[in-house]
């Protein structure tokens, strides 16, 4: 019988390498040439930030690699050895030696047919990895504006899915066409887990658990623990004592070593019923406990995936609401341009930091523009002070005549004196 | 019968010879070594590259969700996106209050979307609805629509009916606008042949998009919205000031608490000019930015410093002093103060 050499994985090497020595390509030659030096490094800066645009898909892609090497591990070791058994065996009859290896043959079959499934996907997977690395060389000066519409777009997606959103993610992603460049399917495995929680059970939060149970344990996470402990405290809540104790001694008992104060707390709710008084204990029995579960399992899984544990959304928003923020942007007259002239962004920015400057930045009040060397500040007999071009403007129309917007002071253009601010 | 029972023995026994030979897992285990070397390096390199945490420089302030909700949902129906907008609404359950966000923009989309099939009777109707506000922005959008009209009218080739038509709409822009109009009505000489005239430039597809812009921004300044959305601008503010934020918590390490306090941002944050909004003086003796207690003041020389930076040079007054920039004498009495 021939065994036909096993489909394994070095198709996929080739593309993880090349891939890889492109990372450190990426960066130089995002942008082209024609950009000036400052736009150049302030795209380099925020490209910087993309780190997990690429690592999502990349952790993804690895879980996949470990789980189908697994398995085939599993199911040749397990042939091979059934083989062993049948070559042994002193007393096995021909008639059944075809039997056991007819089954054996089948079971290949299968696996052969799994492992090129598996290939499928992880060719799929390096795809998409490909796919985001070539997205991010691809902005230039001309499609810059576009480009960073498409991120602007991604950061939405992220938020969306993070609050399990995830019928606006798709129709967001969907409507501009960037299904690739968003985590839509990384996310639903999270879907299974959190809508269960939500429903408080469980089930699928602790599937999860087992299915990344090394990982989880690499980075001492305690969260199966506390799935337990909660499983613990509905069975007290139920009133149903004996079953408790036989999951705690099961369930609970391993994690003594390291949580014991934790455990111990949990097993007085033994104690206590679940309509306790002491807050202590009456904390525990709380529905919002569920909410907590949720939390943390999100928590973990973005760790797990290469995520960042806050929002997109809320990172950028935090940075910029403290970059806008000037004393200036509370008053009555703030320019609707300004987002901080609005109430929701002001009730948002209330805790974050004022911005800093350390060169002055000056904006006409007639005109909105800049005053800069080549559009001078002009300071009229009052202390109030415009741009050039708006009081030449001004003058022309007006046979030489300034009148202050502001105060309403009218004098000449020839009163005028130019100030000098770097 | 036993020959064969010994036959197939061997057969059995030779089978898992070659298999020990062959030995799949070896092979298995091979490969994926191979692939474990890349799988290292690539996350390896990407940490390298790029920032592995951005949330560094984040405060650990609860966003209010239904604020945030509230913002997004009315940045989805600004933009035109009210399948998205809906949907949003529905699922986030606390956005309720952008729902006015949507009839007033509705209107809008609804213009643009005739505009795309070139279609101008809603915007002809709500420039002539809002024309007199639009005269006192100073904007030439009622006059532009019926300009695009009128070509639109020649093209299908009718004379009359394009000088009928500006018969009845430019009358009341001759005032300002005459230049203009008799341009357009130039075109009326070649209304069969306007791609081979002097005026080919006005069928460009090009002027729908110009009066497509002029209207979207009217209309969002007549209603006191801006023409940018804010949720868009903050957040390409915060792509632009993140970077040298994450850069001073790297030296910032060990000190995040403070960071956690901090009233001002202790790094300077330089945004592009479309995100300055308001002036801002720094002193260029102190660095510190100028408030109503210590305003800019303009020298004799035309020279700016804060009014602590002019005290202290001058001893509260009391003597002249060299301003830093040109040796000119200061008399601290002789500075004004500035108003931007």
């Amino acid at each position: 019988m021939e065994i036909d050499p096993l489909p394994n994985g070095t198709g996929s090497t080739a593309a993880t390498t090349t891939t890889e020595t492109t990372v450190t390509a990426t960066l130089p030659t995002a942008v082209s040439n024609t950009t000036p030096s400052s736009k150049l490094s302030q795209l380099t800066e925020s490209l910087k930030l993309e780190h997990q645009f690429l690592r999502v898909p990349f952790e993804h892609y690895k879980k996949t690699i470990r789980a189908n090497h697994r398995t085939a591990e599993k199911e040749v070791s397990s042939v091979i050895s059934s083989v062993a058994d049948v070559a042994d065996s002193n007393e096995i009859s021909k008639d059944d030696a075809v039997l056991s290896l007819t089954s054996l043959v089948s079971r290949l079959q299968g696996l052969k047919r799994k492992l090129e499934e598996g290939s499928r996907t992880e060719n799929l997977q390096v795809q998409n990895c490909r796919a985001r690395l070539d997205h991010l060389e691809s902005v230039d000066a001309e499609n810059l504006s576009e480009w960073n519409n498409v991120r602007f777009k991604r950061i939405l997606v992220d938020y969306m899915l993070r609050m399990s959103y995830y019928d606006t993610a798709r129709k967001l992603a969907e409507s501009s066409k960037i299904e690739e460049l968003v985590d839509l399917e990384v996310f639903q495995e999270a879907k299974k887990a959190v809508d269960a929680l939500k429903n408080q059970e469980v089930g699928p939060a602790l599937a999860w658990c087992a299915e990344n149970k090394s990982r989880l344990k690499k980075s001492k996470s305690k969260f199966e623990f506390q799935l337990r402990l909660q499983e613990f405290i509905e069975l007290v809540r139920a009133e149903n004592y004996m079953r408790a104790i036989l999951y705690a001694r099961r369930y609970l008992a391993p994690w003594g070593a390291t949580h014991l104060k934790e455990l111990q707390l949990v097993m007085t709710t033994l104690a206590f019923r679940s309509n306790t008084e002491c807050t202590k204990y009456k904390v525990l029995f709380e529905p919002k406990q569920w909410d907590f579960l949720v939390d943390q399992f999100k928590q973990e899984f973005y760790k797990l995936h290469g995520m960042t544990l806050e929002p997109l959304l809320n990172i950028y928003l935090q940075a910029g609401l403290s970059a806008l923020k000037t004393p200036y942007c509370f008053e009555d007259d703030c320019t609707k341009e300004d987002p901080l002239s609005q109430e929701n962004f002001r009730k948002l920015a209330m805790p974050l930091p004022y911005s800093k400057q350390h060169h002055s930045k000056l904006v006409c009040y007639i005109t909105k523009e800049l005053m800069d060397t080549e559009n001078p500040p002009q300071v009229l007999p009052n202390g109030y002070v415009y741009s050039t071009k708006a009081l030449k403007e001004m003058a022309e129309k007006n046979n030489g005549k300034i009148t202050c917007p502001r105060t309403g002071l009218v004098c000449n253009y020839s009163d005028l004196v130019k100030a000098y601010i770097s | 019968m036993q020959s064969s029972t010994l036959e197939y023995q061997s057969e059995l026994a030779e089978l898992k010879k070659k298999l020990q030979e062959v030995s799949p897992l070896n092979q298995l285990e091979g490969a994926q070594k191979e692939l474990n070397i890349a799988l290292i390096k690539y996350p390896k390199a990407l940490e390298k590259v790029f920032n592995p945490d951005i949330s560094k420089a984040y405060r650990n302030i609860e966003f209010d969700s239904p604020i945030v909700n509230q913002i997004i949902a009315s940045h989805f129906y600004r933009q035109g996106l009210f399948e998205v907008g809906n949907c949003f609404i529905t699922e986030a359950q606390d956005a309720e209050a952008a729902v006015a966000m949507r009839s007033l923009f509705q209107e809008l989309y609804q213009m643009l979307e005739a505009m795309k099939s070139r279609n101008l009777e809603p915007a002809l109707k709500w420039a002539a609805a809002n024309s007199n506000k639009l005269k006192e922005n100073g904007s030439d959008l009622q006059l532009r629509i019926h300009h695009l009209q009128f070509v639109k009218i020649l093209q299908k080739g009718s004379r009359d009916e394009a000088l009928k038509y500006a018969r009845t709409n430019f009358a009341s822009f001759a005032g300002n606008h005459m230049a203009e109009i008799q341009k357009l009505m130039g075109c009326l000489l070649y209304s069969d042949r306007l791609h081979e005239s002097p005026y080919a430039h006005l069928l460009s597809p090009t002027n729908w998009d110009t009066v497509t812009n002029e209207l979207t921004r009217q209309f969002c300044n007549l209603l006191g919205q801006s023409y940018e959305s804010p949720l868009s601008a903050t957040i390409a503010a915060g792509i632009q000031g993140l970077p040298p934020l994450l850069k001073f918590m790297t030296v910032m390490v060990g000190k995040k608490h403070e960071w956690q306090s901090m009233n001002q941002l202790p790094v300077p944050v330089e945004l592009d000019k479309e995100f300055q909004f308001h002036s801002v003086f720094v002193c260029p003796v102190t660095k510190e930015q100028s408030t109503d207690d210590n305003p800019p003041m303009l020298m004799s020389c035309g020279h700016v410093l804060c009014k602590q930076s002019i005290n202290k040079m001058s001893k509260n007054g009391s003597k002249t002093f060299k301003c830093p920039y040109c040796p000119t004498d200061i008399d601290s009495t002789q500075c004004r103060q500035l108003i931007f």
